[in-house]
């Protein structure tokens, strides 16, 4: 009878926990990425709400099942001298749950792979190309007009933002000059390596003014949790603006030589 | 009919193993075996030690107990020493034990053989743990990706070839064991023991000796060009070379040692249900079926593991699909369980407790690895706190507790003592809670962007998961502080098991506890996959 209270609190402590994780926001606890402001994020995270659904309910099932046969089969609740029927096996059953789940994997899959073209294609309309590189320990912005953002890493406040401005198809090339690293802003979209060796891409696309963050995502030495991101979206006239003061910084640091 | 085919001793005897000496050219498969399993335990306290380093470490935001560097040494050095020296060492010292005894043979088909791949085993140890002498141990991570594990970013030290060199070692005794169990276990079942009727811990065996053996030289491989790029100088992951080949060679060996790590406990999962159902296992051509089917399909999804590197969409799909097909063979499996627990009369032991704590828990990281398999879904996930917690599902909720649970059911067999069951339900319930408090809102740190192994975080939003998750972390060590005690404890003064305490079907029960050098006075005879329970039957397994 102790087991059974025990077994009960723990399946109840579980699915009390599982319920506030769904439905709450309270504690830094989010069940699900915070809200995509790109719209391939946006796709990643209809994707994982797809998944989510077959996911919950043969959660919901197999759990519901293990606790019916600890609650329902255990010796203590059979009749004495009970001798459990000596069933080898089902044909029908088991061809059941073989083909049950092969179809909602091929559905997963098929789904998973229509948002994988996409989303994760070369792109060729970009309005802008930033190319991001990443060394030990930081990301370096250039924007192919003279002007390079560098982002150092530090732990101890912001680090300088990576701007872009809103409803602009920009396209991102990442490299990387020493070993792998990874950016990754997850309020925009997923990762993407930067390699040595070779040139990696994704894109974004905001549509509201705002700043995110994200940090490196593969380890690259001991500085690898120091590689802060912070990417700033600005409307077209702040951002041309804000170019112009880079321009003209760039200018400054480093005169071209004159004719 | 009844006729004394088993005479077997009630009396319990332990001398043969007394003096130490048989302990160090001992090539008795069960001498052999213990020592792997003690081996794996301590090994498993070691990575324990790192582990709760690492959660102080991250327990709250700024916090400096380690430097990063040391902090990535360890993380590497958790990550090391669980799955090569802990895991997988403790499954083959398990199999090494039971593995001729339940087909009925006297020893393995090579025993010394079988000597020199356990003997590898702690000079492996050694020179991964010499790393830490030479002015740092392996510290990008236990999968070490390349370049940063090349000499231009590592060149001080010398833990990633003492690393390296370890691996090296590791998979050679790997190869043996494999080698070993599969000519075993075709060369020398007892008569009447046909595949069809072979445990399916056997079963198991085979299929992950099968899997060390296909991917076992692909990462030594990976080892010894790494070491050319650091010590003769050629180029074939540096920079100037192809990093992301090192990945492929390394998770060709990496994904299936997941299923290495796995299948010998589906394995023990499949023989101790039927015996605390008293039922027979559901489906036994089905769940051989899925063994091979789950050793199969592991071989070709390596590169799910490198979903953000950038290749090709349409190869991408290919390794979604199959990745995700893996939950077929796996659903088989545990649909089989939960049928032949149905309508059963469950005895919750402490090793049928694991067991569906088991079932419990390997459920959620089965879930979650359908979202790490999706592209798009992936590319969010990977590389965050999520892998994180999905991996401990899978390899603490499925390996550990399978283990657990090997050890509760075959302890008596291997020392011809139960372990307390006091001590062992404590053991259970500290665990579970500890296990699932520790990882299950690990989910959510990297839902919200923390990426694994950083060695800090400024982020304040992190802080009260962070401490959540440290503090149940120190309910699992107490846990199994808990389990040690029981071993110690038991082992000197547990109660007498007798041969056969859990009124078991496979042929381990049907001799002495401990078994004698020689495993059986008279082979029994095999008519089903569970030998010893048709003697029981039939009448003819007298005790003396």
């Amino acid at each position: 009878m102790a087991a059974r209270v025990r077994a009960l609190l723990t399946f109840a402590g579980l699915a009390a926990t599982a319920v506030v994780l769904s439905s709450c926001d309270v504690g830094g606890l989010h069940p699900i990425f915070p809200n995509p402001v790109s719209p391939n994020g946006q796709d990643i995270y209809n994707t994982y709400l797809l998944i989510s659904i077959p996911a919950i309910v043969i959660f919901l099932g197999v759990e519901i099942a293990l606790l019916w046969v600890v609650l329902r089969y255990r010796r203590s609740k059979q009749p004495a001298g009970y001798v459990p029927p000596q069933v080898h096996g089902n044909t029908t059953l088991e061809v059941v749950w073989t083909v049950i789940p092969l179809i909602i994997v091929l559905a997963i899959a098929a789904g998973s792979f229509v948002e994988l073209q996409r989303d994760f294609q070369p792109i060729s309309n970009e309005q802008m190309t930033v190319v991001v590189s990443g060394y030990q320990f930081g990301w370096r912005y250039d924007y192919g007009n003279g002007v390079i953002v560098n982002q150092p890493g530090t732990l101890v406040g912001d680090v300088t933002p990576f701007v872009v401005p809103t409803h602009t198809l920009v396209k991102l090339q990442f490299r990387s000059s020493d070993v792998i690293h990874s950016w990754w802003v997850p309020a925009i979209s997923g990762k993407t390596d930067a390699v040595p060796g070779y040139d990696n891409f994704s894109w974004l696309k905001i549509d509201q003014v705002g700043k995110w963050r994200g940090e490196c995502a593969e380890l690259c030495g001991a500085g690898h949790s120091t590689m802060q991101i912070i990417v700033q979206a600005m409307d077209q006239s702040d951002f041309n603006n804000w170019m112009d003061q880079q321009k003209a910084a760039a200018a400054k640091a480093s005169p071209s030589p004159s004719p | 009919m009844a006729t004394t085919v088993l005479p077997r001793p009630k009396a319990y005897d332990d001398s043969f193993f007394k003096p130490i000496s048989i302990w160090l050219t001992t090539t008795d498969h069960k001498l052999i075996g213990i020592m792997y399993m003690v081996t794996g335990v301590l090994s498993f306290v070691v990575g324990g030690i790192f582990a709760l380093v690492m959660r102080l470490q991250l327990s709250q935001p700024n916090l400096h107990i380690v430097d990063a560097e040391t902090y990535n040494q360890i993380v590497s050095a958790h990550g090391v020493t669980m799955i090569f020296f802990f895991v997988t060492i403790f499954l083959t010292g398990i199999a090494n034990y039971m593995v001729p005894i339940m087909i009925g043979a006297r020893d393995m088909a090579f025993p010394r053989v079988n000597l020199l791949g356990f003997w590898l085993v702690p000079v492996s140890i050694i020179l991964y743990y010499s790393g830490f002498f030479t002015g740092g141990a392996l510290d990008a991570g236990w999968t070490g990706y390349a370049p940063l594990t090349e000499k231009l970013y590592q060149g001080k030290s010398l833990g990633v070839d003492f690393w390296a060199l370890s691996i090296i070692v590791w998979a050679i005794s790997g190869i043996m064991a494999s080698t070993n169990f599969l000519t075993t276990i075709l060369g020398l079942r007892a008569p009447g023991m046909r595949f069809s009727r072979l445990p399916l811990f056997v079963w198991a065996q085979v299929s992950t000796s099968i899997l060390l053996l296909v991917v076992g030289a692909p990462l030594a491989l990976a080892m010894i060009l790494l070491e050319f790029d650091r010590q003769l100088g050629t180029q074939f992951f540096t920079t100037a070379g192809r990093p992301v080949l090192y990945q492929h060679l390394f998770w060709f060996f990496g994904h299936p040692e997941v299923y290495i790590m796995i299948l010998p406990g589906f394995g023990m999962i499949s023989e101790i249900i039927p015996v605390f159902a008293r039922k027979p296992l559901f489906g036994y051509m089905s769940m051989v079926a899925a063994l091979f089917g789950i050793v199969f399909l592991s071989m070709t999804v390596w590169a799910h593991h490198m979903f953000t590197v950038g290749m090709n969409t349409y190869v991408e799909g290919f390794f979604m699909l199959m990745t995700m097909l893996i939950a077929v063979p796996t659903g088989i499996k545990f649909f089989n369980w939960i049928a032949t627990a149905w309508w059963g009369s469950v005895e919750f032991t402490v090793p049928m407790k694991f067991a569906f704590g088991f079932l419990a828990t390997f459920l959620i990281g089965g879930l979650t690895g359908i979202y790490l398999a999706s592209v798009p879904v992936d590319t969010q996930l990977h590389q965050s706190y999520y892998v994180v917690a999905h991996l401990h599902y899978v390899l603490f909720g499925g390996s550990v507790f399978t283990i657990m649970a090997g050890i509760y059911y075959w302890f008596p067999k291997i020392t011809g003592r139960l372990l307390g069951r006091t001590l062992g339900e404590w053991n259970f319930w500290t665990l579970f809670v500890g296990f699932n408090g520790t990882f299950l809102i690990m989910h959510t740190l990297g839902l919200e962007g923390m990426p694994r192994r950083i060695a800090t975080y400024a982020n304040p939003a992190w802080a009260a998961t962070n401490l959540i998750i440290t503090v149940s972390s120190f309910l699992i060590a107490f846990s199994v502080l808990l389990l040690l005690i029981n071993l110690v404890q038991s082992w000197r003064n547990g109660e007498i098991a007798g041969n056969d305490p859990w009124q078991g079907n496979t042929l381990e029960w049907a001799t002495t506890s401990p078994p004698p050098p020689y495993n059986f006075e008279r082979i029994p005879p095999v008519r089903s996959f569970m030998p010893l329970r048709d003697l029981r039957e039939s009448g003819e397994l007298v005790e003396s």
